[in-house]
């Protein structure tokens, strides 16, 4: 199964989450890193603090370093002072170097500040004889990180909801587009507009949603040829029957002026017959088209049934020839002789009809291996090569050549193509080597029915 | 029933129809009785016990299926449908249902006449069984034998089944008198003609080439529209 769609998904929102996720936690990472430092200024001046009270010491003035020291403090809003540190181990304990030279009673300068503690901590300037020290709480004004707030929202909170919606947006756009393609399809093809496709629409694109795109053209493709080919059959049945309806008319009117005239009776009731036939015909067609009927159920001789078919062209075809080879007996099991007895009386009809009087109509009946082939072969015009095909369309017409009168097919070899499908057998036309058309039954020979 | 063949009920609701069809049966000997609604002609098929009851499928109110059911439930009426399908579609639809028979519209009158007098006379007592039939029938070289049913041509048996036999038996002994299909297949197969059944038809070419094969001239004829003739 195509599941394009789902590996889409998996890229977009697996991998992308996942990057999302690392890119935030990496910035806020870093800006917190960088927003930890006191400024360079500041540091500064923290260290002229440092270097203006080891001089007041050095120059063994206490009581201007205490003055001092009460004006920065003033100046400052904060706490410092100068405290000696007299480290003594204890208990044969001894200093590691390490320890005495970073020892201090605060922390450097340099070093960053914890922007999660709300108290300011403790800044340690020693002076250059390593045991006095400048001590001084930071200075509020001096505590880096004013932005940090502000910052970590905006990196946690307005970064992550903008790229989560950024991504929203461009899935939504992803798979909408296809269905409002398929949406406004539904509604022209409903609003009447057959030709409605979608594939064209979606370009390249091949997953789940083009599928569905395809599953509708190809719904739209049958109906549209569905209702064409329905409409084309009402047309051409009105068609049919406006001429016998036309014929029937003048010879009624005929009939009011020429009173009780029986040739006049007898032709409006031949009409009246055709158009029976032919409502009959149309009916059975739409029944054998809708519901593929099976109809095999009984053993017959197709010897006897042509017999019978063609002891009745004779009678309607004097003029005609008929020249049959048939072996003396062909068993047919699941068949049934009243749709094959039909579809074979109609190919004969069909084939004396387009036989020059005079003319002769050939039926041979062969075994083969599988299946017994009769083939009804005429001495008409034939059918163009690219026709063939269509001849087994309801109301086909080959255009007429000149001087001829009749050229259509009526409904005679759909509904013979049909009822012979519906026996299991095919039904084929060629045109034969002399001219003429051949119409080829192929029936399959089976275990006969007990 | 007096001077009339038989009551018949038509239910259908185009008026036209039904007042077309009740003037060419009255005219053929029957009294007519016409209804437009399936529940009202329910009701008459019920009180007025007609011989034969006409019955549109497609009706106002109470459809033909059902107007059927009901009457079934109750009485054996002999029932035609007149169905708009096609004639295929209708044959093989109309053995599900409890229906005599089945008309597709369009039919004409001879095809409608034909299917009433069949079914009329399927619902009445059958007539007594022939009697001092023959036993031997002969024509020229051809001999039949109706207690060995047989067919024998010089001496030597025809293969033939035993309708093919029944068929020419009774095309002998009628000899000269052309045979209806109809009353052929009442005769010889026990059920009614419908269009494009062509059984009987290809009985009788079977017998035809079994005739020939002994050389015999072809002596049943082919009446087109009217029958089989044994000459």
């Amino acid at each position: 199964m195509n599941r394009r769609l789902w590996w889409k998904l998996c890229a977009t929102l697996v991998a992308g989450m996942l990057a999302l996720f690392w890119v935030i936690s990496h910035l806020t990472w870093e800006t917190e890193e960088a927003m930890s430092f006191i400024a360079e200024s500041h540091q500064r001046t923290l260290r002229s603090y440092g270097a203006q009270a080891e001089a007041l010491y050095s120059a063994g003035n206490e009581r201007a370093l205490s003055r001092w020291l009460l004006s920065v403090q003033e100046q400052e809003d904060t706490w410092a002072a100068v405290i000696q540190s007299d480290l003594t181990p204890i208990a044969g304990s001894t200093f590691s170097p390490r320890f005495v030279d970073g020892f201090g009673l605060g922390r450097d300068v340099s070093w960053k500040i914890h922007l999660y503690f709300k108290e300011n901590p403790t800044i340690d300037l020693p002076f250059s004889d390593g045991r006095t020290h400048f001590v001084i709480q930071l200075p509020e004004r001096m505590r880096p990180g004013y932005y940090w707030t502000s910052s970590s929202m905006l990196l946690q909170v307005v970064l992550p909801f903008s790229v989560l919606l950024l991504i929203c947006l461009l899935l939504y756009r992803h798979l909408m587009h296809p269905l409002r393609r398929l949406e406004q399809a539904t509604r022209r093809f409903s609003g009447g507009d057959y030709s409605a496709r979608v594939g064209p629409t979606l370009g390249a694109r091949k997953d789940e949603l083009a599928g569905l795109a395809r599953a509708f053209d190809s719904m739209a493709e049958h109906t549209e040829e569905l209702i064409q080919h329905q409409r084309q059959r009402l047309s051409d049945m009105s068609h049919e029957l406006r001429t016998p309806l036309t014929r029937i008319e003048m010879a009624v009117s005929l009939a009011e002026q020429q009173e009780g005239d029986q040739r006049l009776l007898d032709r409006i009731r031949s009409e009246c017959n055709g158009m029976r036939q032919l409502v009959e015909d149309a009916l059975t067609l739409s029944w054998l088209e809708n519901e593929t009927p099976m109809l095999r159920d009984e053993n017959l001789d197709l010897t006897e049934l042509i017999d019978s078919i063609v002891d009745d062209a004779r009678f309607e075809y004097p003029e005609h020839r008929l020249n049959l080879q048939l072996p003396a007996s062909a068993q047919l099991g699941h068949s049934s002789h009243r749709a094959l007895g039909q579809a074979i009386e109609n190919i004969v009809r069909n084939a004396l009809d387009h036989t020059p009087l005079g003319g002769t109509v050939c039926i041979s009946l062969q075994q083969r291996a599988q299946s017994w082939l009769l083939s009804v072969t005429d001495q008409g015009r034939g059918v163009p090569g690219d026709l063939l095909e269509r001849i087994f369309q309801p109301f086909f017409r080959v255009p007429a050549g000149p001087g001829e009168e009749r050229s259509g097919f009526g409904l005679g070899l759909a509904l013979a193509r049909r009822q012979v499908q519906a026996t299991g057998g095919s039904l084929s036309a060629r045109n034969a080597a002399g001219g003429g058309l051949v119409i080829d039954i192929r029936l399959p020979r089976e275990e006969l029915e007990t | 029933m007096g001077a009339q063949l038989a009551n018949i009920l038509i239910i259908e609701d185009d008026m036209t129809l039904s007042g077309q069809l009740s003037q060419l049966l009255q005219r053929g000997g029957y009294a007519i009785d016409c209804q437009r609604e399936g529940l009202a002609g329910l009701q008459v098929a019920l009180t007025s016990s007609p011989d034969l009851v006409l019955l549109d499928v497609k009706l106002p109110g109470l459809n033909g299926f059902s107007v059927l059911k009901r009457l079934r439930a109750v009485k054996q009426t002999p029932v035609i449908m007149l169905t708009a399908c096609g004639a295929e579609e209708e044959r093989i639809r109309g053995l599900r249902h409890g229906a005599d028979d089945y008309l597709a519209k369009p039919f004409s009158l001879e095809e409608l006449q034909l299917r009433i007098d069949a079914v009329l006379r399927r619902s009445r007592p059958p007539l007594g069984v022939r009697e001092g039939e023959a036993e031997h029938l002969s024509a020229g070289a051809l001999h039949l034998d109706r207690l060995q049913q047989q067919a024998l041509v010089g001496g030597v048996a025809l293969d033939l089944t035993a309708i093919q036999f029944r068929l020419l038996w009774q095309l002998l002994a009628q000899r000269g008198e052309v045979l209806s299909k109809p009353y052929l297949y009442r005769m010889v197969l026990d059920r009614e003609f419908s269009r494009y059944d062509r059984s009987l038809d290809m009985h009788i070419s079977r017998i035809r080439r079994r005739l020939t094969e002994f050389g015999l001239a072809d002596p049943v004829q082919t009446m087109h529209g009217r029958g089989y003739l044994f000459t």
